[in-house]
């Protein structure tokens, strides 16, 4: 294997998006469970019961596990908390992700190793300093320069501060994915408008939207170029990934634990590629712009290099939804596996597809596979096109059932 | 009478319904969601037949709840 510098760290929401990540060269994943992440509204959220699957199929693929508890904490949650930690624990998950000192001061008593969330917002090394007592990885705020990221890990080294391990503490940083428009989810937007708790994970993404700016005064509304004044664009940093790795980061984390199994397949496989590449000395501008344009064909709303460029505005998105180049359109489920031949049957639900098609399968055990389509069978026989109601059959290596979803990729640039 | 309904297993545990209405609402100390006190569990939908006095605050639960589980119905 090859000699691996950083850690690429991928976000985890469904097994889908697990098996894609471990099949995209992930080191480590994070997820989160039950409703105290950050992640609670999406539609798919893991319980307790899924940390012992989580865990094992980490392990097997000799990958490390990380729970995510970093949402604010209630009295209430305390009990729910404990037995979260102590499953996590039993289950040998890595570490757990948090920022809230109940968290910090539970998983110290349950010897459960601990990494300090972005949302403890840390920027600068007393910070650091003080949670070493506690973590062995800080995750430090979105909002630093990479001049300042490798500042403090230079002042790790100097100092020698060590976290609970004995090992130095290592800094870890987001480099790609959505940005919020507050200090890291410092942000009560959802709360004012729509009661609706972000720092509990129901986040209802207010600052997505257009908005007029009016003179409340004259009543005239102000020219503003782009709506969308509050949704900053994705960040994306394999373009400064060799800067950022040179500042002396370990762990390179993604966002988007909501997001499919596509994107969390694309966005690793790059973000893998392009840290060895900087390992290895190649990493060329060929090869860069060949990434961007993977990255580009799964959901962002246009990317820019976040704050660690020290550019003083963000740049902010100019549409509510994804810019993504490429869309997915659903298709139809898994319907049968004949394991002898290799081959796998899907019915189509809805739409149609033709050869020379784009499909992308995702799905618990092939995670995410893309491929052109070719021949085509459609109720047995072979056939050009096929619509709703038919079944298809695909040569295909891993056991498909109806937990698998067809789609048709489309290009959205010529709309 | 009226009757609300709560989709417990969405609940996120915010405890917006028992600030709001603490004559119907308890946050469980288990596992962290609300309990909608006497209502009757269907496959984890919680049903609790409540008289019509108490319908507009109930009404204005079910609005605050950021994750639109609690029905009036
Ligand atoms: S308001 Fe809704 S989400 Fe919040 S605790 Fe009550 S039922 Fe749960």
């Amino acid at each position: 294997m090859k000699k691996r510098t950083v850690d690429i760290l991928a976000p985890v929401g469904s097994f889908d998006s697990l098996q894609a990540a471990i099949n995209a060269g992930a080191d480590a994943i994070y997820f989160g469970v039950e409703q105290l992440n950050m992640r609670s509204r999406s539609a798919n959220v893991f319980s307790v019961t899924d940390i012992k699957k989580i865990s094992q199929a980490c392990k097997a693929a000799g990958i490390k596990a990380y729970l995510t508890l970093n949402t604010v904490m209630y009295d209430h949650d305390r009990q729910l908390l404990r037995s979260l930690i102590k499953e996590a624990k039993k289950q040998n998950i890595d570490a757990v992700i948090a920022a809230d000192f109940a968290v910090i001061g539970y998983c110290r008593e349950l010897e459960m190793p601990l990494h300090i969330s972005t949302q403890a917002n840390i920027t600068n090394i007393e910070s650091v300093q003080f949670f070493a007592a506690f973590a062995d990885v800080i995750v430090l705020a979105r909002e630093l320069t990479l001049k300042q990221v490798a500042q403090i890990v230079a002042d790790i080294k100097r100092k020698n501060i060590t976290g609970p391990s004995g090992e130095l503490v290592r800094i870890e940083i987001f480099v790609h994915g959505a940005l919020c428009m507050a200090v890291s989810g410092k942000c009560y937007l959802s709360l004012h408008q729509q009661n609706a708790s972000a720092n509990r994970g129901a986040c209802t993404q207010n600052c997505r939207r257009s908005y007029l700016v009016k003179d409340a005064d004259s009543g005239d509304e102000l020219l503003v170029e782009n709506e969308y004044i509050m949704s900053p664009k994705d960040l994306c940093t394999i373009d400064i990934l060799d800067e950022v790795i040179q500042a002396g980061v370990s762990v390179l984390k993604i966002e988007g634990r909501p997001k499919g199994a596509d994107y969390v397949h694309t966005v690793t496989q790059c973000y893998r590629e392009a840290a060895d590449a900087v390992a290895e000395g190649s990493f060329t501008a060929e090869k860069i712009a060949s990434w961007k344009t993977a990255l580009e064909k799964v959901y962002n709303r246009g990317f820019w290099q976040g704050y660690y460029l020290g550019r003083q505005t963000g740049e902010w998105a100019t549409q509510s939804g994804s810019a993504a180049t490429e869309k997915k359109i659903y298709i139809g489920k898994g319907s049968r596996y004949y394991p002898q031949k290799k081959v796998g049957e899907f019915t189509i639900e809805s739409g149609s597809i033709q050869i020379g098609d784009t499909l992308l399968i995702t799905g618990p055990l092939c995670g995410m596979v893309k491929e052109k389509l070719e021949t085509l069978y459609v109720n047995g026989a072979q056939a050009l096109t096929a619509d709703k109601g038919d079944r298809i059959t695909l040569l295909f290596p891993l056991k498909v059932t109806p937990a698998d979803k067809l789609y048709k990729i489309v290009d959205t640039t010529h709309a | 009478m009226p009757k609300i309904i709560h989709y417990r297993n969405k609940c996120i545990g915010c405890g917006v319904c028992y600030e709001q209405q603490p004559s119907l609402w308890r946050m469980s100390r288990k596992d962290g969601k609300a309990i909608l006190l006497r209502g009757i569990s269907k496959k984890g939908i919680f049903q609790l037949t409540v008289p019509g006095e108490v319908m507009e605050q109930s009404a204005a639960v079910a609005k605050a709840c950021p994750v639109n589980i609690i029905k009036i119905v």
